[in-house]
């Protein structure tokens, strides 16, 4: 990939300050713009220097400036197939210039577009419920049906959720973006390998992090102010209490975009999170993709209601008491025993015929709900 | 001045036996001890002195030598104060060694004359009656031990001087009276119709117990995962009188007996998490059997699986496998059997609230996948069966029937081992769980809509392969129990219900 004289000095100038999106503002602007303050490093001229700065900025600003090390920089990423765009390249993202520190540079596996059509970030907990996992999974591909663009962490748990909802929709033209809070080369978690490959083949992976960086502690938070930075909207589809997802629910507030979350039951501890939000008035219940929909005028032509053949019909009559039970709540197989008091090999039976033809669904510890159907 | 006595050691779990020969002569008032003593061997002349001495009797002031013969194999323990002391009562005329002649004489000495128990007195009493031996003198404490046999005489002792006058002829010993095995009944600590609720947990033990395959149970602390592994010997078929006595004989080598005889229900065994190798598996310097050898023809119950050293874990494969331990020491080479119902049990994620609706879990996924794989696969092949466990409202518990009792489980359970041996007959295997593929091909022939609807789990599931043969074999144990010789569409129906652990929890992999 080419990169023109800002381009090379953007990519000079984030390799030096880094992620120190403040410190390269301040640089540039004391020292009367970017280009020249290249210029003056490159020609050894005095620069002005923030005052909190020492003079071993200004030694790694001079190491870095030569066109050897660009060019090395430049090269590292052709290798790893991931391209560089800067702040004043015409496919950065539009909403991302608004906030507060847009990263100088982001590095970009994938193609990114300066104007994203209906940019959603779907965000929660990595550890989740089935529910949780559903819902996320659910929205992205709703959202991704009506040509939104589910922006996600490409965490475990929900965001993987919601990114492959996204996926299996096929004529998705610009699915979802992943944004990583390691180097955009490192695959975190590793288990993501393929769901990495997917997004940036229909959309993009991108981080601001220089590749190779491994995750840390502090990079997840800065990466979630990208986020909600990136999107217009921003869904909690599940979170507890003490859960990441409300740092990014405190930068969406800040940048000034909506938070939606999907409300769970209210003793369920791992929906409190959302369900605070709702509470507080810090986010909108949705109950559906249309609740997101409406707030940006996207018209929503109610569905006429499918005759869809009733599952029920095809259940056998004690399959379909099993059915009813589980209507009300997921229920073990030890409760359908008691509650219903059939021998438990036939409950045994009756769950894997109707969990293989895709009417309820296993979860984690064993018990069983309804298949949810959208 | 010389006198011969017979006694009895041990190699393993292996009785031989061996000769005490006693010489008084000439010479410096000492006692000397050959023929490879250990030192509680050597120790013995102090406490057969003291034992002579107080009982009455005149300590000769010769020269003693004592040999125990076969002079080549090491010689342990205590049994041989009892021989020694009365070899040396012989040898001075006490009484005639002739007498002594023919039975067989074990027992560790108290200073004051009376006779303490010894272990390993099963497994020598029957190398014994193999060899001919039909007269047994043995500290009346370990009398029950034997006494299954119909045709010895058990001589139960107490004192030395009992044991003299015995042989001399003045006050002779009643034999020990007999027991007969079919009067015997087994006694059950815990029973299937305590546990109120888990129903689909007490079936996946009754499976299990069919086809004897291993268990695994998932559940937060309080799900009752420790009760239900602890009434599984309840469900196992009644013990058998063999099976009995190899029992005892394992348990007597490892001095576990404990004063109990012989023991009439199946073995369960515990071992704590923190448990050695050795202590697990067998070995140690005298090549002692472990945990999984006196869980012999009963259930190894490990709490906390993922918690035992891995180390440990891997060790656990082999005897799985083929049903024995070998140990191998400097000394010896020893095999104990150890076929065994592995019943490992597991908290969902390390804070063990993983999936609750109440309480919340604090690990990270990272952790709980760490936890999770400390099981390794090849381990996890042999647990055929998982099941998950969950809390049971205690309101629940107080208000339900009591359920099936364990005697009626037992009954399908035997009905259906039995199946099973009669179709293995020539294969060299009982149980489904331990089939080979080939045998799997041969003897686990599917009705054409069970193997469909297994392509389907295997696809909508994505099970992996070796969950796959786990299914067909459990699927085969449940259509023993249900006395059919097809495997049909309902038994797999059903065994797909206990794949747990084969399914992913996390990540992506799952749309």
């Amino acid at each position: 990939m080419d990169y023109n004289l800002r381009d090379r000095a953007w990519i000079w100038l984030n390799s030096a300050v880094g992620t120190n999106v403040r410190l390269a503002d301040e640089l540039i602007f004391i020292n009367d713009g970017l280009l020249p303050l290249f210029d003056s490093v490159r020609k050894g001229k005095p620069i002005r220097l923030p005052a909190s700065s020492g003079e071993s900025l200004l030694d790694t600003l001079k190491k870095r400036s030569d066109d050897r090390s660009i060019d090395a920089a430049i090269s590292k990423l052709d290798s790893i197939g991931a391209a560089a765009v800067t702040r004043d390249n015409a496919d950065y993202p539009n909403l991302l210039r608004e906030i507060y520190d847009p990263p100088t540079v982001l590095f970009v596996k994938g193609k990114l577009k300066s104007s994203i059509r209906l940019p959603i970030a779907v965000i929660g907990s990595r550890k989740c419920s089935d529910y949780g996992r559903s819902m996320a999974e659910r929205f992205g591909r709703e959202l991704a049906k009506k040509g939104a663009c589910v922006i996600s962490g490409m965490a475990e748990g929900c965001d993987s959720a919601a990114a492959l909802g996204a996926l299996s929709v096929k004529v998705a033209e610009y699915p979802t973006i992943a944004v990583l809070g390691s180097g955009i080369d490192v695959v975190y978690p590793s288990s993501n390998r393929k769901l990495y490959d997917a997004i940036a083949e229909r959309g993009a992976v991108i981080s601001e992090l220089s590749p190779g960086k491994r995750p840390s502690r502090e990079s997840f938070p800065q990466r979630n102010r990208l986020i909600s930075g990136m999107s217009k909207g921003v869904l909690v589809a599940e979170a507890g209490l003490k859960s990441g997802t409300s740092i990014t629910v405190g930068f969406a507030h800040d940048q000034g975009r909506d938070v939606f979350a999907v409300p769970g039951r209210i003793t369920d501890i791992m929906s409190a999170g959302s369900n605070q939000l709702i509470k507080q008035g810090a986010a909108k219940a949705v109950f559906g993709v249309d609740d997101i929909l409406f707030e940006y005028g996207v018209f929503v032509i109610p569905e006429e209601p499918k005759k869809e053949k009733s599952v029920l019909s095809d259940l056998s009559p004690k399959q379909k008491m099993i059915y009813e039970e589980l209507m009300l709540g997921e229920k073990t197989a030890d409760f359908l025993c008691e509650k219903l008091g059939f021998d438990v090999s036939e409950i045994n039976i009756y769950l894997t015929e109707m969990e293989l033809s895709g009417i309820i669904n296993r979860l984690q510890n064993g018990s069983y709900s309804i298949q949810s159907r959208t | 001045m010389l006198a011969k006595m017979m006694s009895y050691g041990l190699i393993g779990i292996d009785g031989i036996p061996i000769t005490v020969e006693i010489d008084i002569a000439r010479g410096a008032q000492t006692v000397d001890t050959v023929g490879l003593p250990d030192n509680a061997v050597k120790e013995s002349r102090e406490r057969i002195r003291s034992a002579i001495l107080n009982s009455g009797y005149e300590f000769p002031q010769m020269h003693v030598l004592v040999n125990l013969a076969p002079a080549d194999i090491k010689k342990e323990g205590t049994v041989y104060d009892l021989p020694i002391a009365l070899g040396i009562l012989a040898a001075k005329g006490a009484f005639p060694a002739m007498a002594a002649e023919d039975c067989v004489i074990v027992g560790e000495l108290a200073l004051d004359g009376s006779v303490r128990s010894v272990t390993g007195v099963l497994p020598m009493v029957i190398d014994a009656h193999d060899r001919g031996f039909r007269k047994f003198m043995i500290p009346a404490a370990n009398a029950d031990e034997a006494s299954f046999f119909g045709d010895i005489d058990i001589y139960p002792v107490k004192n030395l001087i009992e044991a003299c006058r015995h042989f001399k002829g003045s006050c002779p010993i009643a034999p020990h009276p007999q027991l007969d095995w079919s009067g015997h009944k087994t006694h059950y600590a815990y029973d299937f119709s305590e546990i109120k609720g888990q129903q689909a947990a007490k079936r996946a033990a009754e499976i299990a117990c069919a086809g004897n395959h291993n268990l695994l149970l998932i559940g937060s602390p309080g799900s009752g995962k420790t009760m239900l592994a602890r009434s599984i010997p309840s469900i196992l078929p009644e013990i058998t009188m063999e099976e009995s006595l190899e029992i005892t004989r394992i348990h007597s080598v490892a001095g576990e007996l404990k004063g109990r005889g012989i023991i009439t229900e199946r073995p369960f065994r515990a071992p704590h998490h923190s448990a050695s190798i050795p202590s697990l598996v067998g070995g140690g310097a005298r090549a002692l059997p472990g945990e999984i050898s006196l869980a012999h023809y009963g259930v190894l119950f490990m709490d906390e699986f993922p918690l035992f050293p891995p180390s440990v874990l891997d060790a656990l494969r082999q005897p799985l496998e083929d049903g024995t331990v070998t140990i191998t020491r400097a000394a010896a080479k020893t095999t104990y059997p150890a076929e065994i119902m592995l019943v490992a049990a597991m908290n969902p994620c390390p804070c063990g609230n993983y999936g609750s609706k109440t309480k919340e879990c604090r690990c990270s996924p990272l952790q709980i996948e760490r936890y999770r794989n400390r099981i390794s696969s090849p381990l996890l092949d042999r647990l055929d069966i998982h099941i998950e466990m969950n809390e049971v409202d205690y309101k629940d518990l107080t208000d339900r029937a009591p359920g099936e009792s364990s005697a009626s489980i037992r009954e399908r359970v035997l009905a259906a081992r039995l199946r099973q041996k009669e179709r293995y007959r020539d294969e060299g295997v009982l149980f489904n769980s331990q089939l080979s593929t080939a045998q799997l091909r041969k003897y686990c022939r599917m009705a054409p809509d069970a193997e469909e609807l297994l392509h389907t789990a295997y696809d909508r599931l994505k099970l992996s392969a070796r969950g796959y043969t786990r299914i067909i074999k459990v699927s085969r144990s449940i259509a023993d129990l249900d006395g059919s010789d097809k495997i049909e569409k309902k038994h797999v129906l059903e065994a797909v219900q206990f794949r747990g652990l084969d399914e992913k929890y996390w990540g992506s992999s799952r749309g």
